[in-house]
Protein backbone atom coordinates (compact mmCIF):
# COMPACT_ATOMS: atom_id res chain seq x y z
CA UNK A 1 0.00 0.00 0.00
CA UNK A 2 1.91 3.28 -1.02
CA UNK A 3 1.85 6.30 1.27
CA UNK A 4 -1.10 8.13 0.63
CA UNK A 5 -1.91 11.80 1.81
CA UNK A 6 -4.31 14.43 1.04
CA UNK A 7 -6.35 18.02 1.16
CA UNK A 8 -9.56 18.59 1.01
CA UNK A 9 -9.94 21.95 -1.57
CA UNK A 10 -12.27 23.94 -0.64
CA UNK A 11 -10.88 27.83 0.50
CA UNK A 12 -8.63 29.66 -1.49
CA UNK A 13 -5.93 29.10 1.64
CA UNK A 14 -6.81 25.01 1.07
CA UNK A 15 -4.38 25.76 -2.07
CA UNK A 16 -1.74 26.81 0.11
CA UNK A 17 -2.11 23.68 2.52
CA UNK A 18 -1.36 21.68 -0.59
CA UNK A 19 1.37 23.32 -2.03
CA UNK A 20 3.16 22.33 1.62
CA UNK A 21 1.91 18.91 1.63
CA UNK A 22 3.21 18.69 -1.97
CA UNK A 23 6.79 20.07 -1.35
CA UNK A 24 6.74 18.33 1.83
CA UNK A 25 5.78 15.05 -0.04
CA UNK A 26 8.23 15.80 -2.70
CA UNK A 27 11.45 16.81 -0.64
CA UNK A 28 10.84 13.19 1.55
CA UNK A 29 10.43 10.87 -1.55
CA UNK A 30 14.28 12.31 -2.64
CA UNK A 31 13.30 15.05 -5.09
CA UNK A 32 16.04 18.00 -5.48
CA UNK A 33 14.69 21.99 -4.91
CA UNK A 34 13.98 22.86 -8.44
CA UNK A 35 11.81 19.86 -8.90
CA UNK A 36 9.78 20.44 -5.41
CA UNK A 37 8.95 23.67 -6.76
CA UNK A 38 8.02 22.45 -10.00
CA UNK A 39 5.61 19.68 -8.23
CA UNK A 40 4.30 22.26 -6.09
CA UNK A 41 3.55 24.46 -9.00
CA UNK A 42 2.16 22.08 -10.59
CA UNK A 43 0.19 20.97 -7.24
CA UNK A 44 -0.63 24.62 -6.90
CA UNK A 45 -2.11 25.24 -10.50
CA UNK A 46 -4.53 21.69 -10.27
CA UNK A 47 -5.76 22.61 -6.66
CA UNK A 48 -6.61 26.27 -7.92
CA UNK A 49 -8.56 24.88 -10.91
CA UNK A 50 -10.62 23.08 -8.73
CA UNK A 51 -11.11 25.77 -6.34
CA UNK A 52 -12.14 28.22 -9.59
CA UNK A 53 -14.25 25.79 -11.19
CA UNK A 54 -15.39 22.81 -9.17
CA UNK A 55 -15.72 25.24 -6.00
CA UNK A 56 -14.69 21.92 -3.63
CA UNK A 57 -12.46 19.15 -4.53
CA UNK A 58 -9.20 16.75 -3.25
CA UNK A 59 -5.82 16.64 -3.64
CA UNK A 60 -4.06 13.63 -3.02
CA UNK A 61 -0.43 12.90 -3.21
CA UNK A 62 0.87 9.39 -3.37
CA UNK A 63 4.49 8.31 -3.31
CA UNK A 64 5.72 5.39 -5.52
CA UNK A 65 8.22 3.15 -5.88
CA UNK A 66 8.32 1.60 -9.16
CA UNK A 67 11.15 -0.74 -11.62
CA UNK A 68 13.61 0.99 -8.91
CA UNK A 69 12.37 4.73 -9.57
CA UNK A 70 11.27 6.75 -6.75
CA UNK A 71 8.51 9.35 -7.72
CA UNK A 72 5.49 10.50 -6.76
CA UNK A 73 1.62 11.26 -8.06
CA UNK A 74 -0.28 14.25 -7.76
CA UNK A 75 -3.92 13.06 -8.36
CA UNK A 76 -6.73 15.76 -8.46
CA UNK A 77 -10.14 15.21 -8.29
CA UNK A 78 -13.44 16.64 -7.86
CA UNK A 79 -16.91 16.39 -8.69
CA UNK A 80 -17.66 19.23 -10.61
CA UNK A 81 -19.22 20.15 -13.99
CA UNK A 82 -16.55 18.37 -15.52
CA UNK A 83 -14.41 19.77 -18.69
CA UNK A 84 -16.23 19.65 -22.02
CA UNK A 85 -13.62 19.82 -24.71
CA UNK A 86 -10.38 18.47 -23.25
CA UNK A 87 -8.36 18.88 -26.62
CA UNK A 88 -8.87 22.79 -25.84
CA UNK A 89 -7.63 23.00 -22.41
CA UNK A 90 -4.79 21.00 -23.21
CA UNK A 91 -3.62 23.65 -26.42
CA UNK A 92 -0.74 25.81 -26.25
CA UNK A 93 -2.15 29.51 -26.35
CA UNK A 94 -3.99 32.56 -25.34
CA UNK A 95 -7.15 30.72 -25.33
CA UNK A 96 -6.08 29.14 -22.18
CA UNK A 97 -3.48 30.66 -20.40
CA UNK A 98 -3.61 33.96 -21.46
CA UNK A 99 0.00 33.75 -22.50
CA UNK A 100 1.13 32.80 -19.51
CA UNK A 101 2.02 29.43 -20.11
CA UNK A 102 0.22 28.65 -17.33
CA UNK A 103 -2.82 25.85 -17.54
CA UNK A 104 -2.79 22.27 -17.81
CA UNK A 105 0.15 22.35 -20.81
CA UNK A 106 2.09 23.71 -18.00
CA UNK A 107 1.26 21.16 -15.51
CA UNK A 108 2.10 18.59 -18.29
CA UNK A 109 5.12 20.18 -18.83
CA UNK A 110 5.73 20.14 -15.05
CA UNK A 111 5.47 16.61 -14.43
CA UNK A 112 6.57 13.25 -16.74
CA UNK A 113 3.26 11.81 -16.89
CA UNK A 114 -0.18 13.50 -17.34
CA UNK A 115 -3.40 12.05 -17.44
CA UNK A 116 -7.33 13.30 -17.33
CA UNK A 117 -10.44 11.70 -16.97
CA UNK A 118 -13.65 13.65 -17.57
CA UNK A 119 -17.35 13.04 -17.12
CA UNK A 120 -19.64 16.23 -17.80
CA UNK A 121 -21.83 16.69 -15.17
CA UNK A 122 -20.54 14.45 -12.60
CA UNK A 123 -16.62 15.24 -12.70
CA UNK A 124 -12.99 15.46 -13.05
CA UNK A 125 -10.08 13.21 -12.13
CA UNK A 126 -6.56 14.26 -13.39
CA UNK A 127 -3.01 12.46 -12.72
CA UNK A 128 -0.05 13.91 -13.09
CA UNK A 129 3.04 11.80 -11.87
CA UNK A 130 7.20 12.59 -11.43
CA UNK A 131 9.94 10.34 -10.88
CA UNK A 132 13.13 10.92 -9.63
CA UNK A 133 15.97 11.02 -12.76
CA UNK B 1 -6.90 48.95 -36.25
CA UNK B 2 -8.97 49.94 -33.44
CA UNK B 3 -13.16 49.62 -33.09
CA UNK B 4 -15.67 50.85 -31.00
CA UNK B 5 -19.43 49.62 -31.52
CA UNK B 6 -22.00 51.62 -29.20
CA UNK B 7 -25.62 50.22 -28.93
CA UNK B 8 -28.62 51.80 -27.84
CA UNK B 9 -31.59 49.96 -27.33
CA UNK B 10 -34.98 51.02 -27.04
CA UNK B 11 -38.47 49.20 -27.77
CA UNK B 12 -38.43 48.72 -31.55
CA UNK B 13 -35.38 51.11 -32.23
CA UNK B 14 -31.83 49.98 -31.87
CA UNK B 15 -29.81 53.17 -32.70
CA UNK B 16 -25.72 52.06 -32.65
CA UNK B 17 -22.80 54.44 -33.15
CA UNK B 18 -19.55 52.63 -34.83
CA UNK B 19 -16.16 54.53 -34.95
CA UNK B 20 -13.02 53.27 -35.86
CA UNK B 21 -11.46 51.17 -38.84
CA UNK B 22 -13.24 48.09 -40.07
CA UNK B 23 -11.56 45.92 -41.54
CA UNK B 24 -10.68 41.88 -40.88
CA UNK B 25 -9.12 42.48 -37.51
CA UNK B 26 -11.91 44.51 -36.55
CA UNK B 27 -14.55 43.36 -38.36
CA UNK B 28 -15.14 40.20 -36.06
CA UNK B 29 -15.72 42.50 -33.37
CA UNK B 30 -18.61 43.95 -34.76
CA UNK B 31 -19.82 40.72 -36.22
CA UNK B 32 -20.31 39.70 -32.17
CA UNK B 33 -21.84 43.46 -31.42
CA UNK B 34 -24.04 43.22 -34.03
CA UNK B 35 -25.19 39.56 -33.07
CA UNK B 36 -26.71 40.94 -29.99
CA UNK B 37 -29.21 42.71 -31.69
CA UNK B 38 -32.42 40.46 -31.60
CA UNK B 39 -34.32 40.69 -35.18
CA UNK B 40 -38.14 41.11 -34.91
CA UNK B 41 -40.83 42.40 -36.91
CA UNK B 42 -40.64 46.24 -37.50
CA UNK B 43 -37.47 46.41 -35.55
CA UNK B 44 -35.93 49.60 -36.96
CA UNK B 45 -31.99 49.63 -36.97
CA UNK B 46 -29.53 53.04 -37.25
CA UNK B 47 -26.14 52.69 -37.34
CA UNK B 48 -24.37 55.96 -37.69
CA UNK B 49 -20.78 55.56 -39.71
CA UNK B 50 -20.27 59.04 -39.26
CA UNK B 51 -16.88 58.18 -37.21
CA UNK B 52 -15.63 54.94 -39.17
CA UNK B 53 -12.52 56.06 -40.37
CA UNK B 54 -12.21 53.20 -42.66
CA UNK B 55 -13.94 49.78 -44.09
CA UNK B 56 -12.56 47.59 -46.09
CA UNK B 57 -14.92 44.47 -47.93
CA UNK B 58 -14.20 42.32 -44.66
CA UNK B 59 -16.41 45.11 -43.06
CA UNK B 60 -18.78 44.91 -45.63
CA UNK B 61 -19.37 41.45 -45.23
CA UNK B 62 -20.42 41.62 -41.67
CA UNK B 63 -22.62 44.82 -42.35
CA UNK B 64 -24.71 43.06 -45.37
CA UNK B 65 -25.15 39.61 -43.33
CA UNK B 66 -26.48 41.73 -40.60
CA UNK B 67 -28.55 43.53 -43.22
CA UNK B 68 -29.71 40.55 -44.89
CA UNK B 69 -30.69 38.76 -41.00
CA UNK B 70 -32.73 41.47 -39.50
CA UNK B 71 -34.58 41.60 -42.92
CA UNK B 72 -35.25 38.43 -43.22
CA UNK B 73 -37.44 39.16 -39.63
CA UNK B 74 -39.46 42.41 -41.17
CA UNK B 75 -37.06 44.74 -39.68
CA UNK B 76 -35.02 47.66 -41.73
CA UNK B 77 -31.29 48.88 -41.18
CA UNK B 78 -30.19 52.00 -42.04
CA UNK B 79 -26.86 53.51 -42.50
CA UNK B 80 -26.24 56.91 -41.74
CA UNK B 81 -23.70 59.81 -42.32
CA UNK B 82 -20.94 57.71 -44.22
CA UNK B 83 -18.04 59.57 -45.56
CA UNK B 84 -17.76 60.10 -49.57
CA UNK B 85 -15.21 57.02 -49.36
CA UNK B 86 -17.41 55.11 -47.60
CA UNK B 87 -20.25 56.16 -49.75
CA UNK B 88 -18.65 55.20 -52.92
CA UNK B 89 -17.56 51.57 -51.37
CA UNK B 90 -21.58 50.76 -50.85
CA UNK B 91 -22.34 52.61 -54.61
CA UNK B 92 -19.61 50.27 -56.45
CA UNK B 93 -20.77 47.36 -55.08
CA UNK B 94 -24.57 48.62 -55.90
CA UNK B 95 -25.53 47.86 -52.24
CA UNK B 96 -26.16 51.22 -52.28
CA UNK B 97 -29.44 50.86 -54.03
CA UNK B 98 -30.63 48.22 -52.12
CA UNK B 99 -29.75 49.01 -49.18
CA UNK B 100 -31.00 52.33 -47.07
CA UNK B 101 -27.94 54.63 -47.08
CA UNK B 102 -28.52 58.31 -45.66
CA UNK B 103 -26.46 60.73 -47.87
CA UNK B 104 -26.78 63.05 -45.09
CA UNK B 105 -23.13 63.51 -43.82
CA UNK B 106 -20.70 65.64 -42.54
CA UNK B 107 -18.37 66.20 -45.56
CA UNK B 108 -14.70 65.65 -45.84
CA UNK B 109 -12.60 62.62 -45.70
CA UNK C 1 20.89 18.24 -15.55
CA UNK C 2 24.47 17.39 -16.57
CA UNK C 3 27.27 18.02 -14.43
CA UNK C 4 29.32 19.43 -17.34
CA UNK C 5 26.67 22.20 -17.68
CA UNK C 6 26.93 22.92 -13.84
CA UNK C 7 30.66 22.87 -14.04
CA UNK C 8 31.33 25.29 -16.91
CA UNK C 9 28.61 27.95 -15.24
CA UNK C 10 30.55 27.53 -11.93
CA UNK C 11 33.60 28.39 -14.02
CA UNK C 12 32.70 30.64 -15.81
CA UNK C 13 30.81 32.60 -12.82
CA UNK C 14 33.69 32.47 -10.80
CA UNK C 15 36.24 34.40 -13.68
CA UNK C 16 33.44 37.03 -13.85
CA UNK C 17 33.52 37.48 -10.08
CA UNK C 18 37.23 37.75 -10.19
CA UNK C 19 37.77 40.03 -13.21
CA UNK C 20 34.66 41.21 -13.72
CA UNK C 21 35.44 42.27 -17.85
CA UNK C 22 33.26 42.46 -20.70
CA UNK C 23 34.86 39.69 -22.13
CA UNK C 24 33.61 37.34 -19.12
CA UNK C 25 30.17 38.99 -20.17
CA UNK C 26 30.08 37.81 -23.66
CA UNK C 27 31.25 34.38 -22.87
CA UNK C 28 28.32 34.31 -20.34
CA UNK C 29 26.01 35.14 -22.62
CA UNK C 30 27.26 32.57 -25.22
CA UNK C 31 27.06 30.19 -22.96
CA UNK C 32 23.15 30.95 -21.40
CA UNK C 33 22.17 30.26 -25.59
CA UNK C 34 23.61 26.94 -25.23
CA UNK C 35 21.62 26.57 -22.35
CA UNK C 36 18.96 27.65 -24.01
CA UNK C 37 19.47 25.46 -26.98
CA UNK C 38 19.46 22.39 -24.28
CA UNK C 39 16.48 23.77 -23.02
CA UNK C 40 17.59 24.36 -19.24
CA UNK C 41 14.83 25.96 -17.75
CA UNK C 42 15.24 29.53 -15.68
CA UNK C 43 14.57 27.83 -12.48
CA UNK C 44 17.42 25.10 -12.92
CA UNK C 45 19.96 27.75 -14.47
CA UNK C 46 19.19 29.55 -11.02
CA UNK C 47 19.60 26.50 -8.51
CA UNK C 48 23.22 26.03 -10.54
CA UNK C 49 24.06 29.71 -9.19
CA UNK C 50 22.75 29.21 -6.26
CA UNK C 51 24.58 26.00 -5.88
CA UNK C 52 27.79 27.79 -7.27
CA UNK C 53 27.98 30.51 -4.62
CA UNK C 54 27.32 28.04 -1.72
CA UNK C 55 30.46 26.91 -3.08
CA UNK C 56 32.49 29.99 -3.38
CA UNK C 57 30.76 31.89 -0.56
CA UNK C 58 29.87 28.95 2.00
CA UNK C 59 30.23 31.43 4.44
CA UNK C 60 26.71 33.38 3.47
CA UNK C 61 24.14 33.77 5.76
CA UNK C 62 21.12 31.60 5.57
CA UNK C 63 18.73 34.49 4.24
CA UNK C 64 20.71 34.71 0.98
CA UNK C 65 20.07 30.98 0.25
CA UNK C 66 16.25 31.39 1.01
CA UNK C 67 16.11 34.31 -1.09
CA UNK C 68 17.25 31.98 -3.98
CA UNK C 69 14.79 29.69 -3.05
CA UNK C 70 12.25 32.14 -3.50
CA UNK C 71 13.37 33.15 -6.71
CA UNK C 72 13.44 29.56 -8.09
CA UNK C 73 10.24 29.50 -7.44
CA UNK C 74 9.58 32.78 -9.31
CA UNK C 75 11.00 31.38 -12.00
CA UNK C 76 9.45 28.21 -12.88
CA UNK C 77 6.26 30.13 -14.30
CA UNK C 78 8.78 32.48 -16.70
CA UNK C 79 9.87 28.72 -17.93
CA UNK C 80 6.68 27.84 -18.55
CA UNK C 81 6.37 31.29 -20.44
CA UNK C 82 9.01 30.45 -22.38
CA UNK C 83 8.47 27.36 -23.30
CA UNK C 84 4.71 27.88 -24.49
CA UNK C 85 6.21 30.82 -26.30
CA UNK C 86 8.61 27.95 -27.83
CA UNK C 87 5.61 25.27 -28.93
CA UNK C 88 3.83 28.00 -30.66
CA UNK C 89 6.28 28.51 -32.71
CA UNK C 90 6.90 25.63 -33.51
CA UNK C 91 2.94 25.24 -34.45
CA UNK C 92 3.55 28.52 -36.74
CA UNK C 93 6.19 26.94 -38.32
CA UNK C 94 4.13 24.02 -38.91
CA UNK C 95 1.22 25.78 -40.13
CA UNK C 96 3.35 28.11 -42.89
CA UNK C 97 4.24 24.53 -44.43
CA UNK C 98 0.35 24.07 -44.90
CA UNK C 99 0.03 27.48 -46.17
CA UNK C 100 2.20 27.23 -48.84
CA UNK C 101 1.20 23.54 -49.54
CA UNK C 102 -2.09 24.81 -50.62
CA UNK C 103 -1.30 28.34 -52.08
CA UNK C 104 0.69 25.88 -54.53
CA UNK C 105 -2.55 23.42 -54.41
CA UNK C 106 -4.30 26.80 -55.30
CA UNK C 107 -2.01 27.92 -57.87
CA UNK C 108 -2.27 24.45 -59.84
CA UNK C 109 -6.34 24.52 -59.87
CA UNK C 110 -6.74 28.13 -60.53
CA UNK C 111 -4.10 28.31 -63.54
CA UNK C 112 -5.54 29.60 -66.43
CA UNK C 113 -3.47 30.60 -69.99
CA UNK C 114 -2.74 34.41 -71.06
CA UNK C 115 -4.64 34.89 -74.67
CA UNK C 116 -3.26 34.88 -78.11
CA UNK C 117 -4.48 37.85 -80.24
CA UNK C 118 -2.82 39.99 -83.00
CA UNK C 119 -2.88 42.86 -82.15
CA UNK C 120 -3.81 42.98 -78.71
CA UNK C 121 -1.63 42.81 -75.71
CA UNK C 122 -2.15 41.67 -72.33
CA UNK C 123 -0.12 42.73 -68.96
CA UNK C 124 -1.45 40.89 -65.47
CA UNK C 125 -0.13 41.15 -62.21
CA UNK C 126 -1.61 39.56 -59.30
CA UNK C 127 0.17 39.51 -55.82
CA UNK C 128 -1.41 38.06 -52.91
CA UNK C 129 -1.17 39.68 -49.50
CA UNK C 130 -0.44 36.71 -47.85
CA UNK C 131 -0.20 33.02 -48.55
CA UNK C 132 -3.87 32.36 -50.46
CA UNK C 133 -4.78 34.86 -53.08
CA UNK C 134 -7.83 36.17 -53.03
CA UNK C 135 -8.38 37.62 -56.06
CA UNK C 136 -8.65 35.56 -59.46
CA UNK C 137 -8.10 36.13 -62.93
CA UNK C 138 -9.40 33.88 -65.84
CA UNK C 139 -9.31 34.05 -68.91
CA UNK C 140 -11.43 32.31 -71.94
CA UNK C 141 -10.26 32.89 -75.92
CA UNK C 142 -10.43 31.17 -79.59
CA UNK C 143 -7.09 32.88 -79.04
CA UNK C 144 -8.04 34.03 -82.30
CA UNK C 145 -10.86 36.99 -82.73
CA UNK C 146 -12.27 37.16 -79.26
CA UNK C 147 -10.65 37.49 -75.73
CA UNK C 148 -12.74 37.51 -72.26
CA UNK C 149 -11.50 38.23 -69.07
CA UNK C 150 -12.52 38.21 -65.82
CA UNK C 151 -11.76 39.92 -62.59
CA UNK C 152 -12.65 38.46 -59.18
CA UNK C 153 -12.28 39.75 -55.42
CA UNK C 154 -13.53 37.29 -53.26
CA UNK C 155 -14.52 39.72 -49.92
CA UNK C 156 -13.21 37.79 -47.10
CA UNK C 157 -9.37 35.78 -47.14
CA UNK C 158 -7.30 33.68 -47.02
CA UNK C 159 -8.67 29.89 -46.97
CA UNK C 160 -11.93 30.17 -47.56
CA UNK C 161 -11.87 32.48 -50.25
CA UNK C 162 -9.56 30.69 -52.18
CA UNK C 163 -12.42 27.37 -51.97
CA UNK C 164 -14.69 30.09 -53.33
CA UNK C 165 -12.48 30.72 -55.79
CA UNK C 166 -12.77 26.81 -57.13
CA UNK C 167 -16.92 27.65 -57.39
CA UNK C 168 -15.61 30.42 -59.69
CA UNK C 169 -13.42 28.81 -61.89
CA UNK C 170 -15.72 25.71 -62.72
CA UNK C 171 -18.24 28.08 -63.54
CA UNK C 172 -16.29 29.71 -65.97
CA UNK C 173 -15.10 26.61 -67.20
CA UNK C 174 -18.76 25.39 -68.28
CA UNK C 175 -18.56 28.20 -70.71
CA UNK C 176 -16.48 27.02 -73.02
CA UNK C 177 -17.92 29.99 -75.88
CA UNK C 178 -15.06 32.35 -76.29
CA UNK C 179 -17.82 35.12 -77.69
CA UNK C 180 -19.47 34.65 -73.93
CA UNK C 181 -21.58 37.88 -73.09
CA UNK C 182 -20.32 39.41 -70.09
CA UNK C 183 -24.07 40.41 -68.85
CA UNK C 184 -25.08 36.70 -69.09
CA UNK C 185 -22.01 35.39 -67.22
CA UNK C 186 -22.21 38.02 -64.62
CA UNK C 187 -25.53 36.40 -63.86
CA UNK C 188 -24.82 32.97 -64.61
CA UNK C 189 -21.75 32.90 -61.64
CA UNK C 190 -24.05 35.25 -59.42
CA UNK C 191 -26.79 32.34 -59.68
CA UNK C 192 -24.07 30.08 -58.46
CA UNK C 193 -22.34 31.55 -56.13
CA UNK C 194 -25.37 33.37 -54.10
CA UNK C 195 -26.19 29.77 -53.43
CA UNK C 196 -23.59 28.87 -51.95
CA UNK C 197 -21.72 31.17 -49.93
CA UNK C 198 -22.34 32.26 -46.47
CA UNK C 199 -24.39 35.26 -46.16
CA UNK C 200 -20.91 37.65 -45.00
CA UNK C 201 -18.56 36.31 -47.99
CA UNK C 202 -19.46 37.87 -51.65
CA UNK C 203 -17.32 38.56 -54.73
CA UNK C 204 -17.02 41.63 -57.04
CA UNK C 205 -16.32 40.68 -60.43
CA UNK C 206 -15.25 42.67 -63.96
CA UNK C 207 -16.10 40.66 -67.07
CA UNK C 208 -14.59 41.81 -70.39
CA UNK C 209 -14.39 40.32 -73.82
CA UNK C 210 -13.09 42.10 -76.42
CA UNK C 211 -13.60 41.26 -80.05
CA UNK C 212 -10.77 42.08 -82.68
CA UNK C 213 -12.99 42.29 -86.07
CA UNK C 214 -14.75 44.87 -84.32
CA UNK C 215 -11.90 46.44 -81.72
CA UNK C 216 -14.75 46.43 -79.40
CA UNK C 217 -14.32 46.12 -75.60
CA UNK C 218 -17.69 44.86 -74.04
CA UNK C 219 -17.74 45.07 -70.28
CA UNK C 220 -19.94 44.44 -67.25
CA UNK C 221 -19.07 44.34 -63.56
CA UNK C 222 -20.65 43.13 -60.09
CA UNK C 223 -19.83 45.61 -57.60
CA UNK C 224 -16.24 45.88 -58.94
CA UNK C 225 -13.71 48.41 -58.67
CA UNK C 226 -14.85 50.49 -62.35
CA UNK C 227 -12.25 49.97 -64.70
CA UNK C 228 -10.04 52.43 -66.75
CA UNK C 229 -10.12 53.19 -70.28
CA UNK C 230 -7.08 55.24 -71.88
CA UNK C 231 -7.65 57.18 -74.97
CA UNK C 232 -4.58 57.75 -76.34
CA UNK C 233 -5.58 60.39 -78.56
CA UNK C 234 -7.14 62.24 -76.63
CA UNK C 235 -4.68 61.73 -73.53
CA UNK C 236 -7.33 61.14 -71.66
CA UNK C 237 -8.91 58.89 -68.74
CA UNK C 238 -12.47 57.56 -67.95
CA UNK C 239 -14.27 55.00 -65.31
CA UNK C 240 -15.82 52.26 -67.03
CA UNK C 241 -18.55 52.27 -65.21
CA UNK C 242 -21.40 49.59 -65.55
CA UNK C 243 -24.04 48.84 -62.67
CA UNK C 244 -24.41 45.80 -61.02
CA UNK C 245 -24.98 43.94 -57.49
CA UNK C 246 -21.95 42.20 -55.99
CA UNK C 247 -22.69 38.87 -56.79
CA UNK C 248 -23.53 36.51 -54.12
CA UNK C 249 -26.69 38.62 -52.23
CA UNK C 250 -29.63 37.84 -53.89
CA UNK C 251 -30.45 35.46 -56.58
CA UNK C 252 -31.89 37.93 -59.49
CA UNK C 253 -29.89 40.89 -60.89
CA UNK C 254 -29.71 42.49 -63.92
CA UNK C 255 -26.24 43.69 -64.61
CA UNK C 256 -25.69 46.14 -67.12
CA UNK C 257 -23.66 45.86 -70.33
CA UNK C 258 -21.58 49.02 -72.20
CA UNK C 259 -19.32 48.63 -75.03
CA UNK C 260 -16.04 50.92 -75.94
CA UNK C 261 -14.19 51.20 -79.13
CA UNK C 262 -10.64 50.80 -79.13
CA UNK C 263 -8.19 52.26 -81.32
CA UNK C 264 -4.38 52.33 -82.04
CA UNK C 265 -2.52 52.72 -78.27
CA UNK C 266 -5.59 52.62 -76.39
CA UNK C 267 -6.03 50.46 -73.44
CA UNK C 268 -8.41 48.89 -70.64
CA UNK C 269 -7.11 49.28 -66.91
CA UNK C 270 -9.09 46.17 -65.04
CA UNK C 271 -7.81 46.32 -61.35
CA UNK C 272 -9.10 44.95 -58.13
CA UNK C 273 -9.52 46.98 -54.71
CA UNK C 274 -5.92 46.19 -53.61
CA UNK C 275 -4.97 48.74 -56.12
CA UNK C 276 -7.29 52.07 -55.49
CA UNK C 277 -6.56 51.56 -51.73
CA UNK C 278 -3.54 51.62 -51.38
CA UNK C 279 -1.99 53.73 -48.37
CA UNK C 280 0.67 54.98 -47.27
CA UNK C 281 0.71 56.94 -43.42
CA UNK C 282 -0.54 60.06 -44.66
CA UNK C 283 -3.82 58.22 -46.24
CA UNK C 284 -4.59 56.82 -49.11
CA UNK C 285 -3.39 56.72 -52.67
CA UNK C 286 -4.88 59.21 -54.64
CA UNK C 287 -6.42 57.98 -58.12
CA UNK C 288 -4.32 61.08 -59.77
CA UNK C 289 -1.72 59.34 -58.76
CA UNK C 290 -2.05 55.80 -60.50
CA UNK C 291 -3.67 57.68 -63.56
CA UNK C 292 -0.41 59.81 -63.84
CA UNK C 293 1.83 56.47 -63.34
CA UNK C 294 -0.10 55.05 -66.38
CA UNK C 295 -0.14 57.70 -68.25
CA UNK C 296 3.89 58.20 -68.04
CA UNK C 297 4.12 54.69 -69.18
CA UNK C 298 1.58 55.00 -71.83
CA UNK C 299 4.28 53.56 -74.68
CA UNK C 300 5.86 50.74 -72.47
CA UNK C 301 4.42 47.50 -73.74
CA UNK C 302 1.39 46.45 -71.30
CA UNK C 303 3.42 44.05 -69.40
CA UNK C 304 5.78 46.58 -68.65
CA UNK C 305 3.19 48.93 -67.43
CA UNK C 306 1.73 46.95 -64.84
CA UNK C 307 5.23 45.76 -63.24
CA UNK C 308 6.54 49.08 -63.04
CA UNK C 309 3.09 50.02 -61.38
CA UNK C 310 3.30 47.45 -58.96
CA UNK C 311 6.93 48.16 -57.94
CA UNK C 312 5.86 52.07 -57.69
CA UNK C 313 2.74 51.75 -55.66
CA UNK C 314 4.78 48.94 -53.14
CA UNK C 315 7.56 50.88 -52.84
CA UNK C 316 5.45 53.85 -51.95
CA UNK C 317 3.42 51.48 -49.27
CA UNK C 318 6.85 50.38 -47.94
CA UNK C 319 6.66 46.97 -49.36
CA UNK C 320 3.60 46.80 -47.08
CA UNK C 321 0.61 45.25 -48.80
CA UNK C 322 -3.01 45.50 -47.22
CA UNK C 323 -4.65 43.65 -49.83
CA UNK C 324 -4.21 40.96 -52.99
CA UNK C 325 -3.02 43.31 -55.60
CA UNK C 326 -4.12 42.27 -58.97
CA UNK C 327 -3.31 44.76 -62.36
CA UNK C 328 -4.51 44.07 -65.55
CA UNK C 329 -3.75 45.82 -69.21
CA UNK C 330 -5.69 45.16 -72.42
CA UNK C 331 -3.53 47.39 -75.24
CA UNK C 332 -4.76 47.76 -78.61
CA UNK C 333 -1.00 47.66 -80.59
CA UNK C 334 -2.30 47.68 -83.79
Amino acid sequence: MNYRSSVEILTEWDIVAARQLGRNEAKEVGFGTVDQARITTAISELARNIYLYAGKGKIEIERILEGGSFGIIIIASDEGPGIPDVRKVMEDGFSTSGGLGAGMPGVKRLMDDFKIETVIGEGTVIKATKWIR
Amino acid sequence: MNIQVILKEEENYVKGFISGEIDAFTSPMLREKLSEVEPKNDLKVELDMSDVSYMDSTGLGVIVAFYKNINAYNGHVKLTRLSPRLKRLFDITGLGEIMDIDTDNKGGN
Amino acid sequence: MPHEIERQYKEILRQYVMRQSEQNLYTGQNFSQQLIQKNISPEEVISIHKSALEEMFPELQMNVWHSFDFLIEMMIRYGLAHAEHQSLLKQQEEMKVEMDLAANVQKTLLKTTVPCIDGLEIGLISVPVRKMNGDYIYFLSDNQTNAGIAVADVIGKGLPAALCMSMIKYGLDSLKDATANPQKVLDMINRIVEKSVDDDMFISMFYGLYNREESLFTYASAGHEPALFFKYKTSEFSNLHAKGLLLGVVPDVTYEQHEVKMETGDFIVMMTDGVTECRTNEGFIAQEIITSLIYSLRDEPAQTIVDKVFKELEQMQNFELRDDFTLVIFKKTV
